[in-house]
């Protein structure tokens, strides 16, 4: 049962028959409450070898989530679960439950494509299609929605502007995906990703295979997806974590070690890995 | 300790690198001398009856292969027809769907048994199931024996242009909610193109100057074939049949024939290192 009255983030006035403006408008009582992803008790195993370890995890609404830590932590192993691509690789498995807006995503019945749809994926390296800019942009949306043609390029347009590369490609859409440049070939991957309209964006290193001022570019660009996308990434680089995220989650040897407001972990970590970890004794 | 004086390492360096230039040289000198031979003793042959008319009788000189050149180009594309959209299916199942499971480890060791399977066993095996029940060669058996000959190279060549492609493209498109039949069709064969390409090439090659199974299923015809329902003319057996002959007509036809088949072997060839050298720049 969703309460309206007692868990809305502004004061509401409990007797609903009051003034109309005080009331909770329609939309709002319908939108979900809570954490947009809560995983419970994770456990991955790549055949024989266990990955992660009971990870325990709530992911944020309209907020950045950054996961840290040492290389094979399994930072990239959690967030592949939320979109269950791990699938593709027969040995791997998932144990545990991952709830999206309620939803268990692994349970068998999920259905992958509208999971997919509805999760999003930004890969360590661009990986832009082998066709064109335009046609990029149009694969997720020609798998996902009938659209006409005049419908077909505003929507990549829209697309490519949320992801600030439309003025950079719109005299080029017709030319291949991969003669872009690195960081534009990221920002074209973002830009197809947000073509479908997702709820979550999964960022696995995205910037780790770009230079410093294509990163500051989608790192700008990741506070300006924060209002309208849930967005979780995986870094390497701590500060990174520190300038885009609101939480962070420490990783370890298959364990969350430490979870809670990027802020209070870069500043005040309450675990003694943590703190050797971003201080950087180790990792 | 003081290293080791390199003079030793030197010289075996030298030795080595010698014998296996030697080696290469050896091969490359090989096929010259056969491309200068047939090209010496064929060219003398091509003219324009040779591509328009009919084999003469011994004794009448002049004449052509035209009905063997179209026999030929008909079987092998009838062949190709056959072969690469099922090689190509086969591959994708290898790289794609099957990988690791058991079936796709005894269609891999079935096609590599295939591929090594002389040729001459498969024109017998086709002679077998559809030219003796029908009590008559034909051009329809030809390419049929053409084509399972073709098939494993399609297909080992389509699984391991595929197999060459990185992961991430296969991620990035099952991560926008693409099954996986999509992403292989879109996207996975645009960036595989060049590859496939140069291995249907290399297989049509390869097939185009087989000899022994043609002889168990096509046979030859000195005549115009309407169909491939009956004996059908080809290239190859006739130089097979006339390089045999007693008559000197006949044996310079051969030669021309041969002159033919190499230059179209060695196009194919070409064509396909054109494609792959396309990719890597």
């Amino acid at each position: 049962m969703k309460t309206t009255t007692l868990v809305f983030p502004y004061p509401v006035a409990l007797d609903q028959s009051l003034a109309l403006e005080t009331a909770v408008p329609a939309a709002y009582a319908e939108a979900p409450m809570g954490p947009k992803i809560i995983a419970r008790q994770v456990n991955f195993f790549y055949g024989e070898h266990q990955a992660l370890y009971e990870n325990d995890l709530e992911v944020h609404r309209h907020k950045v989530t950054a996961i840290i830590g040492p290389s094979g932590c399994g930072k990239s192993t959690h967030i592949r679960i939320y979109n269950r691509i791990y699938e593709l690789y027969g040995e791997q498995r998932a144990f545990g439950e991952v709830l999206l807006d309620g939803e268990n995503i692994l349970d068998p019945a999920m259905d992958l494509m509208e999971l997919r749809r509805r999760v999003g994926m930004i890969f360590q390296k661009p990986t832009p299609f082998p066709m064109s800019v335009f046609e990029n942009v149009a694969f997720g949306l020609k798998l996902h929605y009938k659209l006409s043609k005049g419908e077909m390029a505003d929507r990549v347009e829209e697309a490519l502007s949320k992801a600030a590369l439309w003025d950079e490609v719109k005299d080029i859409l017709r030319q291949p995906g991969t003669a872009l440049s690195g960081g534009q070939q990221q920002r074209l991957c973002i830009a197809r990703a947000l073509a479908v309209e997702p709820e979550v964006l999964l960022m696995d290193e995205p910037t780790s295979a770009i230079d410093p001022i294509a990163t500051a570019k989608i790192e700008e660009l990741i506070h300006s997806l924060k209002s309208r996308y849930t967005i979780v990434i995986v870094t390497h680089n701590m500060q990174q974590a520190g300038r885009v995220s609101d939480f962070t989650a420490f990783f370890y040897q298959g364990h969350i070690v430490e979870f809670g407001d990027t802020q209070k972990i870069f500043t005040n970590p309450a675990n003694k890995k943590t703190e050797e970890y971003i201080t950087g004794r180790f990792g | 300790m003081k290293p080791r004086p390199p003079t030793g390492r030197r010289i075996v360096n030298g030795v080595v690198s010698g014998l296996a230039a030697a080696s290469a040289l050896l091969g490359l000198l090989a096929l010259a001398w056969i491309f200068l031979g047939v090209l010496s003793r064929g060219v003398g042959a091509l003219n324009v009856d040779f591509f328009t008319r009919l084999p003469n009788p011994p004794g009448i000189p002049g004449g052509g292969v035209a009905n063997a050149i179209i026999g030929t180009l008909a079987m092998t594309g009838l062949a190709t027809l056959l072969a690469v959209p099922l090689g190509m299916m086969a591959g994708v199942f290898l790289s794609e769907f099957g990988q690791k499971s058991r079936l796709a480890d005894h269609s891999r060791f079935a096609a590599n048994v295939l591929m090594g399977m002389p040729s001459i066993i498969i024109g017998v095996f086709v002679y077998a199931i559809l030219v003796l029940p029908r009590g008559k060669f034909s051009g329809y058996a030809g390419a049929l024996s053409l084509g399972i000959i073709m098939l494993p190279v399609v297909a080992r060549t389509a699984e391991d242009m595929l197999r060459l492609l990185p992961n991430t493209l296969r991620e990035a498109g099952l991560a926008l909610g693409a099954p996986t039949w999509k992403v292989t069709l879109t996207i996975l064969f645009r960036a595989a193109k060049p590859g496939l390409l140069t291995g249907i090439l290399l297989a049509v090659a390869r097939v185009s100057g087989e000899t022994a199974p043609l002889l168990f299923t096509a046979l030859n015809s000195p005549y115009w074939e309407s169909s491939l329902a009956g004996p059908t003319p080809n290239l190859t057996v006739t130089i097979f049949n006339f390089a045999m002959s007693p008559y000197p007509d006949w044996q310079q036809m051969a030669w021309g024939a041969s002159l033919l088949i190499t230059c179209g072997v060695l196009t194919l060839n070409l064509t396909a290192r054109f494609f792959l050298g396309e990719k890597h720049s």
